[in-house]
């Protein structure tokens, strides 16, 4: 379990460094691909079907579906990168390793002797870090990846705390994960085919 | 009682799916018409049956009467808006802004999003209602995105990232409550059903469900457009076709803040109840005063109206913030009231903006005389919004403020009813600037469909009537719904 933290932890603080946007999405792939591992770690040790039955829709969806989804657009928007984040590589990283320090403390402070702590931390920790990358990223598909970064966060904090959700809402929010990032590639693909840069910052004609 | 149910579920989505496969218009709007008729007369036959049986509970399914109040508000909404988008949609294939194949696909998101908001109203549990309001902004952002121009994707681009992130901080809390109910009974079947953690509410973990509920009401308020998170909303609201500009403005609002009050039911039996009124009173004032500079400033017709949505979710939530049985019947009936007046009024928009080929208030002008109808029409809806009397607003607005007052809140209703006067004065002076300017040059109307006149006819009939009397029916229905967020049964 600790080594699965270790490279969820290291996988979202690399992503506060990336530029490309074909590794950031290898990268989502191997981060989700661990949240799934743990998924079915947990499940072994607890003995619970409905937990194996989540680790493979995980697998299935997040390692297989989306990351498929993001690689092909990824392809035709070959002369975009993430060159200028808001903010840049640098305080990037400081700031999750921030958030990383943060999310212990708020874990110690709500929760106090979860026997989870670590696996709590991380999850809150990718959550933050999610958020970080949402707002301080200009290209549409790094924005992508942020999202899937904090939904993984929020997955996280429901299978340390309560061992996941119950499957039927479980399945529904595989579901929901998969629509938004099919929504959002739509639109990317859009904006790619009106001609018109995937940089998010640009867009900026609706005011007041 | 249950067939129903299914059946309000299954008639938007097979009217969908069939719509995506129909290549002449006729065929697809009359296939709409009855579809959308079909769905809003069982959705009010269970309204119906619940005012006068009570709720029904059957496995993940549940209505009682506060759900009945916003099926009622769907209900309506979704037939007013299907018969407007007939004759409005039919001009924008006409006149060469959209193919047949974006009819297609049209008609087919907007029964999905029916769909997704019926359900939001009818499941029993925390966890799938999340789900459902999810499912709603996915449904909802391809609309926005409809004629996928700049403007039009970077509004959807916008609704869907905040209202993602937003509703993803939802799920953190809903995860939150959920992890307080396994430590009160364990993991069992009944895991996020709101039943039941309404029967051990009281044993909840205080500190973790104040903290569950604050990213719930951050979450969810995003989904409403409760200031500062409505960024979004203005931008939504103005790109999308305008009779999805009503759907969003008046139904979906209104369903997210439905998802608040069913978790503030869960959670007033154990947070100290002034932190609550404090929290919630706090953000509607937020909303309304927010609202001011850009209703007083604003130079696009549909942000106007988005703003005065954020202003009339803010007086909503004051109601349910005061929490007195009158303020929640008050706030319960603003619901209704609002959702049917501003989807007339983005109706009313639509019209406008066809016919002048611009949302900027500065071009236009002389409604009155370019088209003497829609214009008295508009003036009409205008009054009726920012609560004049005889229509309903004004019925519904008087409520809450009269209830702050009678629970010992002086300064409150007096400091609403003065923001209230500034929106009006606002709203009044482009109202009378679009309607009685100068044209300055001609301008060519075509007809106005007559779907869109009766839709709209149908609308401003309700608000006229409810401002005058409440049907009994409704009366006891508000009544029940108020004491279900009261903590009753």
């Amino acid at each position: 379990m600790n080594f699965l933290i270790i490279i969820l932890l290291v996988t979202s603080l690399l992503l506060t460094r990336v530029s490309r946007l074909k590794t950031a999405v290898t990268i989502i792939l191997i981060q989700s691909f661990m949240v799934a591992l743990a998924c079915g770690i947990d499940g072994l040790e607890a003995g619970a079907v409905h937990m194996y039955v989540a680790a493979i829709l995980t697998a299935v969806i997040k390692v297989g579906l989306i990351p498929y989804a993001l690689l092909n657009i990824v392809e035709k928007l070959q002369y975009e990168r993430e060159d200028h984040p808001i903010l840049n590589v640098n305080s990037s990283s400081v700031t999750a390793c921030i958030a990383i320090v943060l999310a212990y403390g708020l874990i110690d402070q709500a929760l106090p002797g979860a026997n989870s702590r670590d696996a709590l931390a991380t999850a809150l920790a990718m959550t933050l870090i999610g958020l970080l990358i949402i707002m301080t990223r200009r290209q549409a598909i790094m924005q992508i990846v942020g999202l899937i970064t904090m939904e993984n966060g929020i997955y996280l904090v429901g299978l340390s705390a309560t061992k996941g959700l119950p499957l039927i809402i479980e399945m529904g929010i595989f579901f929901d994960v998969l629509v938004a990032v099919v929504v959002l590639v739509i639109l990317t693909h859009r904006l790619k085919l009106s001609g018109m840069s995937t940089d998010i910052s640009r867009l900026k004609k609706l005011k007041g | 009682m249950g067939e129903l149910l299914l059946l309000a579920l299954f008639f938007p989505l097979i009217t969908g799916l069939l719509s995506m496969f129909q290549n002449k218009v006729v065929t697809i709007k009359s296939l709409n018409l009855v579809g959308s008729s079909m769905t809003s007369s069982v959705l009010a036959v269970i309204v119906f049956r619940i005012s006068t049986q009570g709720a029904f509970l059957n496995g993940l399914l549940y209505v009682d009467s506060l759900s009945a109040v916003l099926l009622t508000v769907v209900a309506a909404l979704g037939l007013t808006s299907m018969v407007f988008s007939l004759s409005y949609m039919e001009k924008e294939l006409v006149e060469g802004h959209i193919t047949i194949k974006m009819l297609q696909r049209y008609y087919g998101l907007f029964n999905v999003f029916i769909f997704t908001m019926i359900s939001v109203l009818v499941v029993e549990n925390l966890g799938l209602m999340w789900v459902a309001v999810e499912a709603t902004t996915l449904a909802s952002a391809l609309l926005v995105a409809f004629y996928f121009n700049q403007s039009a994707l970077e509004a959807a681009w916008k609704y869907v990232m905040v209202c993602t992130v937003g509703i993803c901080l939802a799920l953190l809390g809903t995860i939150l409550l959920y992890y307080a109910q396994v430590n009160v009974v364990g993991i069992n079947v009944q895991a996020l059903s709101w039943l039941e953690l309404k029967t051990i509410a009281s044993k909840l973990d205080p500190t973790i469900t104040k903290l569950a509920f604050i990213f719930i009401l951050i979450g969810y308020g995003t989904k409403a457009g409760l200031a500062p998170m409505h960024t979004w909303l203005p931008d939504a609201h103005s790109q999308a076709p305008s009779p999805i500009s009503g759907l969003l403005s008046g139904a979906l609002l209104s369903c997210a803040i439905y998802a608040i009050v069913r978790n503030l039911i869960v959670v007033q039996a154990v947070l100290n109840h002034e932190f609550l009124q404090y929290l919630l009173i706090g953000l509607a004032l937020f909303s309304i005063g927010i609202a001011i500079p850009f209703i007083l400033v604003q130079h696009d017709i549909k942000r106007l109206l988005a703003y005065s949505s954020v202003e009339h979710m803010g007086i909503v939530l004051l109601g349910i913030g005061i929490s007195t049985p009158l303020a929640i019947y008050g706030a319960l009936l603003h619901v209704i009231n609002h959702a049917i007046a501003k989807s007339t009024l983005f109706y009313l928009a639509g019209i406008i903006t066809q016919e002048y080929k611009t949302k900027h208030i500065m071009r236009i002008r002389g409604l009155i005389r370019t088209m003497p109808l829609v214009g008295t029409l508009f003036i009409i809806s205008i009054l009726a919004i920012t609560g004049t009397p005889p229509f309903s607003l004004f019925i519904s607005k008087f409520t809450i403020i009269w209830a702050s007052f009678n629970d010992g809140r002086f300064w409150l209703g007096a400091g609403v009813l003065f923001l209230l006067a500034g929106i009006f004065a606002g709203m009044m002076y482009y109202c009378l600037e679009m309607v009685f300017g100068n044209p300055g040059h001609n301008i060519s109307v075509g007809k106005v469909g007559k779907p869109a006149l009766w839709s709209i006819f149908f609308s401003i009939g309700l608000m006229i009537v409810t401002g005058l009397y409440v049907p009994f029916w409704l009366h006891t229905l508000l009544i029940k719904a108020a004491s279900v967020i009261m903590g009753g049964e």
